[in-house]
């Protein structure tokens, strides 16, 4: 049995596994309320890790439809995004599920001297993170665009009587 | 994001289980991006001026420093404000005294639920405070220290205080599943009060402040400045409708004044809400005005000190006194009618001139006895009465491109139990309209996160974390029913859903309530409208 069968047989387990090793990036004071509930719209954040790790072991499996791996990574991107982490740890979710392979699958691969099946797969974990990355970035950016165009939404009103009224010193002084 | 680590702080880091400690040891980060950014001198000096007692130690500081120039004697100060509110407020001391800790509150802050800081459980959040408490006033604490959960006053408890208490948008979410009621919204009331004697403040909330105490509004426009940006608003109104409304500024003799958060007047898209309320009066005629001097509905004093937002709100009355109106109306607003609904008759009442009266719709004769202690009148209340009667004409039609849902702003929803009037409104004037799910809305409403003066864009990280379950609710009701806009009727929403929704659910715009009323009201005399209140075509009107 080849490397990718025995993940598609094992895949809801694995998915858990996974969940369970990102969940344990946060505070155990975090963790345990985080595992207790399962409901997405009082813990968004859970649901997301289960619904991310459960969509993405099929689309590595199938690996034909990047766009579909990329929506799947989104949330959970986006979410790791703007929470308290350096970009590393923000990102170490995708490496953890190659921890989580070689975890469960080094030593039965290298008895039968078939690592390089592991090792193939792998590519397809690092090409996860590099999706990953961009969805990263284009979060960031966005977080700091927002910023821009808030502060302009703020004093659309001003600025428009600004520009009216250059001559009227009283104008700039009450601005 | 925080900071971005050099290659040798990435390899120590590359374990990336967080270190089990003790909430007590966990040290505080005050990396940028983790706080608002402090306020100026003179903004302190002036109200430190204006309301003395409540301000101290004016300086410039930055709480990334080692060193935040606290005055030798900031302990003292700290501990004995603390004794004197536990004295003077018999809530506070009921609340350190009654958290049995039963975890009720843990998963119900936005902050947390984003986040999972656990120092955003509102329990934890409190205990911060709970724990100093201990420490210097109970004697089982003073003996046992660490064993009863106290400690005492230091200079990284008021670093921690600084980090959390402006983390917690003082939204009453939590209260609202504790057993024993604690507000914990009022215990983060007392920690910034402490904070502020001692000189721990943040600008956005301090020149607001400052700025409405010296000419009514938090950007500090004045009053010539003020009927400019009006104009404008007329200006608009005109092109659209054809029709020239008014606006009465600080006229005597009127029987309504209307006060609303001056970013209806300066912030897109606030200003299309305004829009909506002027062409409301034009409908039935009211007989208004408004005032430059109470040109903000919103009291930021809220997040300051007792006597700060008592000093702002008086404010109302006065101007209501000097230009002889009967009742006051108010606009969408937050934290105004959290201060009008909770504090307001208590702080203020007095100050309620002779010819103040129970406010009656004069449309419709419907006496507002809710009313009968301020004299305020929400606009959708206001407004939904009106409907009621059969007193506005709509043409729904010029709405049919909005699919809507209503996000119930914290403080009208669960400071003063307001949820059926606005959808009410909102099902008036729109053809379809989806509630998000029940877990969400109403009393159990989610924060947009930039509640109690977080809505700065310094802060846009820890926003987004706590937006997002107001966000995944959203997302939630745009994948399974098309919805496009989210109502809401509270000028920071206003501000803050908007990242919020580009964030989490892309392609939702987000509108205030009398937005979408000013489009589908149908004015006499008015010509035929070809755009709606953005000046954007109407549906049908795309290729005109």
């Amino acid at each position: 049995m080849g490397l990718e069968q025995r993940i598609a047989e094992r895949s809801g387990e694995l998915a858990g596994k996974w969940a369970d090793l990102i969940l344990g990036t946060y505070p155990p004071q975090t963790q345990a309320v985080w595992k207790q509930n399962l409901e997405r719209f009082s813990n968004p954040v859970g649901h997301a890790i289960l619904t991310a790790t459960a969509e993405l072991i099929p689309l590595l499996l199938a690996w034909n439809d990047a766009d579909a791996v990329a929506k799947a990574l989104d949330q959970l991107v986006k979410i790791r995004a703007v929470q308290d982490f350096t970009p590393s740890q923000a990102l170490s979710f995708v490496f953890l599920f190659k921890k989580l392979l070689r975890q469960e699958f080094t030593r039965e691969l290298s008895d039968q001297g078939a690592l390089q099946e592991l090792l193939a797969f792998e590519t397809r974990v690092d090409n996860l993170a590099v999706i990953a990355f961009d969805l990263y970035v284009a979060a960031r950016d966005q977080v700091q665009r927002m910023r821009v165009e808030e502060v302009k939404r703020a004093h659309v009103n001003i600025v428009r009587r600004a520009n009216l009224m250059h001559s009227d010193v009283a104008a700039q002084k009450a601005e | 994001m925080a900071k971005i680590l050099k290659p040798d702080e990435m390899l120590r880091s590359i374990n990336y289980t967080p270190p089990a400690t003790d909430w007590m040891e966990t040290p505080n980060d005050l990396s940028p991006g983790r706080f608002a950014y402090p306020a100026k001198l003179d903004k302190v000096e002036y109200l430190m001026h204006e309301v003395p007692g409540v301000f101290g130690n004016p300086r410039t500081w930055n709480p990334s420093d080692a060193d935040w120039q606290l005055p030798p004697n900031w302990k003292e100060i700290v501990v004995n404000g603390f004794r004197e509110r536990l004295d003077k407020y018999r809530s506070l001391k009921l609340f350190m005294d009654i958290c049995v800790r039963c975890g009720a509150c843990a998963d119900k802050c936005h902050f947390f639920i984003g986040g999972g800081d656990p120092k955003n459980m509102p329990v934890l959040r409190a205990e911060l405070m709970r724990s100093i408490y201990r420490g210097e006033f109970t004697l089982a604490g003073k003996i046992l220290g660490k064993l009863t959960g106290a400690r005492v006053m230091e200079e990284d408890v008021l670093k921690e205080w600084f980090l959390y208490f402006y983390q917690c948008t003082e939204c009453r979410r939590c209260s609202l599943y504790c057993p024993y009621g604690i507000d914990t919204a009022e215990v983060t009331m007392m920690a910034r009060e402490l904070l502020h004697l001692v000189g721990i403040n943040i600008n956005w909330i301090l020149e607001p402040v400052a700025n409405c105490t010296r000419t009514g509004n938090h950007l500090g426009i004045q009053p010539h400045a003020f009927k400019d940006i009006v104009d404008f608003m007329l200006d608009d109104i005109e092109t659209i409708t054809g029709k020239r409304v008014k606006c009465p500024l600080n006229e005597k003799g009127h029987e309504i004044l209307f006060i609303t958060p001056s970013g209806d007047a300066f912030a897109d898209p606030g200003i299309y809400t305004f829009m909506g309320y002027l062409i409301l009066f034009d409908a039935i005629g009211l007989d208004f005005t408004m005032s430059t001097y109470a040109s903000e509905g919103g009291n930021f004093g809220l997040f300051t000190n007792a006597d700060m937002m008592k000093a702002i709100n008086g404010k109302m009355y006065a101007e209501a006194n000097r230009l002889g109106a009967k009742w006051i109306l108010g606009g969408e607003c937050g934290h105004m009618w959290r201060v009008v609904n909770q504090y307001m008759d208590t702080m203020n009442g007095a100050m309620q001139g002779p010819q103040m009266q129970t406010p009656v719709n004069p449309i419709t004769g419907t006496v507002f006895k809710n009313a009968k202690q301020t004299k305020m009148v929400h606009i959708a209340e206001f407004t939904a009465d009106l409907i009621k009667h059969g007193k506005l004409n709509f043409d729904k039609s010029r709405n049919s491109n909005i699919i809507a849902t209503y996000h119930d702003s914290c403080n009208p929803a669960r400071g003063m139990g307001m949820f059926e009037e606005p959808r009410y409104v909102l099902n008036s004037v729109v053809d379809q309209f989806h509630d998000m799910p029940e877990n969400t809305i109403r009393e159990q409403t989610f924060c947009c996160a930039g509640g109690s003066g977080l809505n700065t864009d310094e802060i846009m990280d820890i926003r987004m974390r706590g937006g997002l379950p107001r966000g995944n609710a959203l997302r939630h009701v745009q994948e399974k029913h098309g919805v496009n806009t989210m109502a809401c009727v509270c000028a920071i929403d206003r501000a803050t859903l908007i990242p919020l929704a580009d964030y989490w659910a892309p392609g939702v715009s987000i509108c205030g309530l009398h937005e979408l009323v000013g489009n589908a009201l149908i004015l006499d005399g008015e010509g035929e409208r070809t755009t709606d209140l953005r000046q954007e075509p109407l549906p049908g009107m795309e290729e005109e």
